[in-house]
C-alpha cells in the first residue's frame, strides 16, 4: 500500500503579497460585510488551512491515487482515510469559510475562501472535489431554492452531513448539454418523477455522508428542445421522508488521474420511483441556475490547476536544489570539476523560472477575480453603480481565462516538472507524475477549454457592447503608460505594449468575422485567442507585482524578504520577456487564419 | 483548574538543515528560519486542553493561560495559534535575544509570571526542540518551591487539580506517582495517547482520536474567530522584576555532518530486513 506521506507544498508569502500588497484586500476588511475580518486573521486562517492540508489531506493524496474507489453492492467506498479527513475538514470549518452565516458559515472574503481552496485542492485534488462540489450545489439551492428547500438542504450540505453533486452530462450530451434527455414528469404533489442516465458524475456516491443531494438537469415533458427547455431538480439519494429514492450507481469509471474521486454512472428512476423537486418555483430556469454553479465551479477548476501546478513547482525546486549532476558549464573543459546541483544549469533555471512565473501569474489572475467579488460584496447586493458594473464585467470576462488558461498551463507546468526531475519524475516515488495525471482532467470538465474559448469570444468579448473588454484593455493600457519609462521594467513593458496592440487587433478581427459570417474561423482560432488574452492579463499582473517588489527592494529587508521580492521581480520580467511576446506571433497567425483544417477533406486526414 | 502553558517558538525542526552558525561559531543564526511552536509545548498544550474540558460535550471547564517569552518585539503568532486551539488567554513577554534567554532566565521569568497568575499547574514541554536542554521545568519548580514531575506520560485528577496521579516511563518500567498541586509537569510526546489523560470531567468511556502524526488538535475556524476577541497581555521584564543576565556562556557551535545516501521506502518489515542484510549489509 502507498504510504501516507505529505508532499504538498505552498508558499504562503505569495498569498499574502497578492492579498495585501498587490490587490488591496484590506480596503474591504473591518467593515460590512467583512467586519469580523482583519489582515492578521486572514493570514492566520491561511496558515492553519495549510497546516491542515499538510497534515490531514496531503498524506492521503498518494493513498487515494493508488487505491481508487470501489463499487460494491451498488455502493461506492472511498479510499482509506478519506472519511476521517472529511470529518476533520468539517469540524475545522475550512470548507464553510466563505459561506453565509445563516447557513453556519463564516462569511469570509471570497479571496480567503479561494486561496484556502488552493491549499485544499493542491494537497489532495481528488478528495477536495467531494466537499467542493457539495458546497457548489448547496450554493445553488441557497440562491434559487424556496425557503423550505433552503431549510431542508443547505446547512446540511455545507456542514458535511450530506454531500452534493451536479448532474449535467449524459452519454449523448457532454459539451452539448442541450441534448439532455433525462425527463421530469409532474406529480400531483408538485414534485416530479425523474428518469434518465447521467454519466461522469463526480462524487455521485460515497460513504462519507448520510445522504447525497444531486442537482439534476432534466427536461419537463413538453418543454422546448435545447438548453432553454431544461429545468434543475433536487434529487436526494435518500428521500426526505426516508427510504431510497431510486438513484442507482451503475458503475464507476477507471481513470488516468484523480482516482480518489468517484466518477459515477447514475441511473435515475430505473424502477420508476425517483422523485425530485424543482429548484425554486419556476420551470425551465435550469441552465440559468446551473450557470451560477458553473461560474463558481469554473473558477474552482482554475484553482485546481493553480494548486497542483504550484506544488509541482515547489517540489521540483526542492529536487533541483538537491540533485547533483554534471559540472558547471563554466568549467566545461575540466572533467574533474566539482559536480553541481542541477539548479546550476541554465536550462533548469529557465524552466524553473518559467514554472514559477506561470504559477504566480495564475494565482495573481485568480486573486484579482476574487478581489473583484469582494469589492462587489462590499458595495452591497443591489448597488447599480458604474463601479459595480465594472467589477461584474471583469469577473464575467475573465472567468473563461481562469478556467481554460490555468487548466492548460497546469498540465504544462506538470510536464516541465517531470522533465526537470529527469527519470525520477517519471517514477511513482516522486509526486509529479501523479500531478500530471491528476491535472489533465482540468481542461476537460466544467466545459472543455474549447467551449470556454467559444464562451469568451462568442459571448464575453461583446458583452455590454464590448464595455468589459474595453475596460480590461484600458486597465492594461493605464499600467503600460505609467511604467513605460520604468528604469528596470521598460523593456518588459514594451513587450506588454505590443501584446496589448495585438490583442486589440485580434478583437477587431473577430468582429470582422462575425459581421462577415465567417463562423468557422472563429471556432478555429478561439482557443489561440484565449491564450493570447490570458498572457496579456498575466503579463500585466506579474509586471504590476514586479513594480511593487522593486519599490520594496529599496528598503531595508531581511534575507528571506529580499529573496521573495527579488523572485517577484524576476517572475514579472521573465514572463514579459519570454511568454508575452508569443502573443505577437499568435496575433499574426490568427489574422492569417490558415484555413487548411477547413479545406482538408475528411478522407485526407487518413484511412478509416 | 487553571493551567499555565509556556510556549516557545523554535526553528521548524522539519527544516533543521536551514539552521546556520554565524562566522565566529558562537551563535546559531535565526535569519530566514520558519518558526513553529516547540512540538513539546504543543503536546503540553494538547494535554492541558484535555485536562480542562469535558470532551464529550466539547465544553471548556477550566482555564488555560499560555505564556510566550519572545525575543525582540514580542511576536504573538504562536499565542494566537494556541488561543485558536482553545486556550483562554495569552501573555507575551518581550525579552532580549535568543542567546540571552537561557534556561535560568526563562525559569525566573516564568516564576514571576506564576506568582502573578497563581495557576494550579504549570504544564510544559520536557524540552525545547532547538537547545534540547530540558532543564527549564525543573529550575522553575525549584524557584517556586513546587514539586516537579518530569516526562509525564499520563496525568489523572479527580479533584480539579488538588491531587494528581501521574505516570512516567523510565528505563526500568512505568513509575506511578501521587502528587499534590500546585505542581510543575513536563510532558513527553507519549502524553497524547488517547487514554493518557483523565480529568474527572470527561466521561471515562470517551475516546480521544488517535492523533497519529499530528502534534495536537488543529485549530478550527470558529476558535480562530473567537480567539481574536481573547486577550493577550504584555508583561515586560520590568513588570516582572527580572533582569537578563546570562548564566550560560556558549563556547562554540558546529553543524552536524551532512547526511549521505538516500532514503527509500519499503512496504514490509521482511523487505526491510532483507535490504538491511543484502544492500546496507548492517545486519
Ligand atoms: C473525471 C470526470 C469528472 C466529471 N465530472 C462531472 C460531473 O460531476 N458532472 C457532470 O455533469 N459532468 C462531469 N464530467 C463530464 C464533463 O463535463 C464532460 O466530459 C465534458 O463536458 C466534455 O463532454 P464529453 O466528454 O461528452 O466530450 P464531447 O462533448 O464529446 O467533446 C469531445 C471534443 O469535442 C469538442 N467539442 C464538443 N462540442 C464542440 C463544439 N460545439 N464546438 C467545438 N468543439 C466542440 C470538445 O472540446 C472535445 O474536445 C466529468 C468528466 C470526467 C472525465
Amino acid at each position: 500500500m502507498a504510504q501516507p506521506i505529505n508532499r504538498y507544498k505552498a508558499d504562503l508569502r505569495d498569498f499574502n503579497f497578492l492579498m495585501f500588497e498587490q490587490f488591496g484586500l484590506q480596503d474591504v476588511l473591518g467593515k460590512d460585510p467583512f467586519s469580523d475580518w482583519d489582515q492578521a486573521t486572514c493570514s492566520e486562517v491561511l496558515s492553519q488551512v495549510y497546516k491542515f492540508a499538510q497534515e490531514v489531506t496531503g498524506p492521503l493524496n498518494r493513498v487515494g491515487d493508488a487505491q481508487g474507489c470501489r463499487l460494491e453492492d451498488g455502493k461506492v467506498f472511498v479510499p482509506e482515510g478519506f472519511k476521517q479527513a472529511w470529518d476533520k475538514l468539517y469540524e475545522a470549518g475550512w470548507r464553510t469559510l466563505g459561506a453565509p452565516a445563516e447557513f453556519g458559515g463564516m462569511a469570509s472574503p471570497v479571496t480567503l475562501a479561494v486561496l484556502s481552496d488552493e491549499l485544499l485542492s493542491g494537497s489532495n485534488t481528488a478528495f477536495n472535489m467531494y466537499p467542493g462540489l457539495s458546497l457548489g450545489a448547496a450554493e445553488v439551492i441557497a440562491e434559487f431554492g424556496t425557503d423550505e428547500q433552503k431549510k431542508t438542504y443547505v446547512e446540511k450540505m455545507m456542514n458535511g452531513t450530506w454531500g452534493g453533486t451536479m448532474c449535467l452530462s449524459e452519454p449523448h450530451a457532454g459539451s452539448d448539454v442541450g441534448s439532455s434527455t433525462t425527463s421530469a414528469t409532474p406529480l400531483e404533489d408538485g414534485r416530479y418523477k425523474i428518469k434518465g442516465t447521467k454519466i461522469y458524475i463526480s462524487g455521485g456516491d460515497h460513504d462519507m455522508a448520510d445522504n447525497i443531494v444531486h442537482l439534476v438537469l432534466a427536461r419537463i415533458e413538453g418543454a422546448v428542445p435545447g438548453t432553454k427547455g431544461l429545468s434543475l431538480f433536487i434529487v436526494p439519494k435518500v428521500k426526505p421522508e426516508g427510504g431510497s429514492n431510486d438513484v442507482q450507481v451503475a458503475s464507476i469509471e477507471h481513470k488516468m488521474g484523480i482516482n480518489g474521486s468517484a466518477t459515477c454512472v447514475l441511473n435515475f428512476g430505473e424502477d420508476d420511483d425517483c422523485v425530485g423537486e424543482l429548484v425554486g418555483t419556476v420551470e425551465h430556469q435550469g441552465m440559468r441556475q446551473m450557470f451560477k454553479m458553473m461560474n463558481f465551479a469554473r473558477i474552482g477548476v482554475g484553482i485546481q490547476g493553480l494548486a497542483v501546478a504550484s506544488s509541482a513547482y515547489l517540489n521540483t525546486l526542492e529536487y533541483a536544489r538537491d540533485r547533483k549532476q554534471g559540472s558547471s558549464i563554466e568549467d566545461w573543459k575540466d572533467p574533474s570539476a566539482p559536480r553541481v546541483t542541477i539548479l546550476n544549469h541554465p536550462n533548469i533555471r529557465r524552466d524553473l523560472l518559467e514554472m514559477k512565473s506561470k504559477v504566480e501569474g495564475m494565482r495573481a489572475l485568480i486573486t484579482k477575480l476574487a478581489v473583484h467579488q469582494d469589492r462587489l460584496k462590499a458595495l452591497g447586493e443591489d448597488d447599480e453603480s458604474e463601479t459595480a458594473a465594472y467589477h461584474h464585467g471583469q469577473i464575467n470576462l475573465l472567468t473563461p481565462l481562469v478556467k481554460a488558461y490555468c487548466s492548460d498551463e497546469a498540465f504544462q507546468v506538470c510536464e516541465r516538472a517531470i522533465q526537470t526531475y529527469g527519470g525520477a519524475g517519471y517514477l511513482k516515488d516522486w509526486p509529479v507524475e501523479q500531478y500530471a495525471r491528476d491535472s489533465k482532467i482540468f481542461s476537460i470538465y466544467e466545459g472543455t477549454n474549447a467551449i470556454q474559448a467559444l464562451d469568451l469570444v462568442g459571448r464575453k468579448l461583446g458583452q455590454g457592447g464590448g464595455k468589459n473588454t474595453q475596460a480590461f484593455l484600458g486597465d492594461v493600457q493605464k499600467f503600460i503608460k505609467e511604467h513605460a519609462e520604468h528604469p528596470e521594467l521598460k523593456d518588459a513593458v514594451a513587450r506588454l505594449q505590443k501584446a496589448h496592440e495585438a490583442v486589440g487587433g485580434s478583437v477587431m478581427q473577430f468582429l470582422g468575422w462575425f459581421q462577415g459570417g465567417k463562423m468557422p474561423n472563429i471556432v478555429l482560432t478561439a482557443e489561440r485567442f484565449l491564450h493570447m488574452m490570458s498572457k496579456l492579463a498575466i503579463g500585466w499582473l506579474l509586471l504590476e507585482g514586479a513594480s511593487i517588489a522593486i519599490e520594496k527592494l529599496k528598503g531595508d529587508l531581511s534575507e528571506p524578504e529580499k529573496a521573495f521580492y527579488e523572485g517577484k521581480k524576476f517572475s514579472g520580467i521573465y514572463y514579459a520577456m519570454n511568454i508575452v511576446p508569443e502573443v505577437i506571433g499568435d496575433a499574426k497567425t490568427l489574422k492569417a487564419c490558415d484555413e487548411s483544417p477547413l479545406a482538408i477533406s475528411d478522407a485526407a486526414f487518413g484511412p478509416e | 483548574m487553571k493551567i499555565l502553558v509556556p510556549i516557545k517558538r523554535v526553528a521548524d525542526p522539519a527544516n533543521a538543515n536551514k539552521v546556520k552558525v554565524d562566522d565566529d561559531a558562537t551563535k546559531v543564526t535565526s535569519e530566514g528560519l520558519e518558526w513553529v511552536m516547540n512540538p513539546f509545548d504543543e503536546w503540553s498544550l494538547e494535554a492541558a486542553l484535555r485536562l480542562t474540558e469535558n470532551a464529550a460535550e466539547k465544553a471548556r471547564v477550566g482555564e488555560i493561560v499560555v505564556v510566550s517569552i519572545t525575543p525582540g518585539e514580542g511576536d504573538t503568532d504562536h499565542i494566537r495559534e494556541a488561543l485558536g486551539k482553545g486556550a483562554e488567554r495569552g501573555i507575551v513577554v518581550p525579552a532580549g535575544t535568543d542567546e540571552q534567554l537561557d534556561a535560568s532566565v526563562v525559569a525566573k521569568i516564568l516564576a514571576a509570571v506564576v506568582k502573578k497568575e497563581e495557576p494550579d499547574v504549570v504544564l510544559m514541554g520536557k524540552q525545547a526542540a532547538d537547545g534540547d536542554s530540558a532543564v527549564a521545568g525543573t529550575k522553575l519548580a525549584e524557584l517556586l518551591e513546587w514539586p516537579v514531575v518530569n516526562y509525564a506520560t499520563n496525568i489523572a485528577t479527580s479533584d480539579e487539580g488538588k491531587t494528581f496521579e501521574v505516570k512516567r516511563e523510565l528505563d526500568i518500567g512505568v513509575q506511578t506517582l501521587k502528587v499534590e498541586g500546585p505542581v510543575v509537569f513536563t510532558s513527553s510526546d507519549r502524553i497524547l495517547r488517547p487514554d493518557s489523560i483523565k480529568n474527572g470531567v470527561t466521561p471515562d468511556d470517551f475516546e480521544y482520536a488517535d492523533l497519529g502524526d499530528l502534534n495536537s488538535r488543529l485549530s478550527n475556524l470558529k476558535n480562530i474567530m473567537a480567539a481574536r476577541k481573547k486577550p493577550i497581555d504584555t508583561m515586560t521584564l520590568d513588570d516582572l522584576g527580572v533582569e537578563l543576565g546570562v548564566g550560560t556562556e556558549y563556547v562554540k557551535f558546529t553543524l552536524p555532518q551532512g547526511r549521505s545516501g538516500s532514503a527509500e521506502f519499503v512496504e514490509t518489515v521482511d523487505e526491510l530486513v532483507q535490504k538491511l542484510q543484502t544492500e546496507a549489509k548492517v545486519l
